[in-house]
């Protein structure tokens, strides 16, 4: 884990509404099998320190 | 015809229509949130350094010329601010290694954003990336959109 670097990540909540409808639309796809697309989130989050 | 990119988006997309409409949508959102001289250099690093040369086009278009030529030397450039080159630094290091970004780089940028203005830039220039690096890998999949 790195360095916090925000108090708060909140930002523009008409963006970030915005952003999370992208990523539900995303992973509602399904022409990747679950668990290679499990594999790749997790990869992923992993990379860019996410806790989500 | 040369098809822009949000139109070889829609193509490629097809009938995906909930994709097509939130990644139209969450990129028009990121160039509202963010001031756009700023975001349309950030945009041109990201394309230079990725190679992808429809987008290098499209974000000069916005761009003082004498500016968008001088961006590859920032670092050393009289035509950049001290806000600009902050965020042109973190931007090379979102693109080349997001994980191993120097808090230095993070607090030049918040310094000069704040704290929400950093966060919304950081978000903006995701999706900016993910836009053209998904514009790479489709053209390269299905044939290029020809501008």
């Amino acid at each position: 884990m790195r360095t916090q670097r925000v108090e708060s990540s909140s930002f523009n909540a008409l963006f970030r509404e915005a952003l999370s409808r992208w990523q539900e639309e995303v992973v509602q796809l399904d022409l990747v099998d679950p668990v290679t697309t499990e594999m790749v989130r997790l990869r992923c989050a992993e990379h860019h320190d996410c806790h989500t | 015809m040369a098809r822009s990119t949000s139109q070889f988006f829609d193509e490629v997309l097809g009938e995906r229509a909930g994709v097509k409409k939130e990644l139209a949508n969450v990129h028009d959102l990121a160039w509202d949130v963010v001031d756009k001289a700023l975001l349309s250099l950030c945009k041109l690093r990201i394309a230079m350094i990725l190679g992808c040369d429809e987008e290098v086009e499209s974000a000069r278009q916005y761009l003082d010329l004498s500016k968008a030529d001088a961006i590859a030397q920032w670092s050393s450039s009289n035509f950049f601010t001290d806000r600009e080159k902050s965020c042109l630094r973190f931007t090379e290091e979102f693109i080349i290694d997001v994980s191993s970004i120097p808090d230095a780089s993070a607090v030049a940028v918040k310094d000069h954003l704040g704290e929400e203005g950093f966060v919304t830039f950081v978000n903006a220039l995701l999706v900016v990336e993910q836009r053209i690096r998904l514009l790479l890998v489709w053209s390269k999949l299905v044939g290029s959109t020809g501008t």
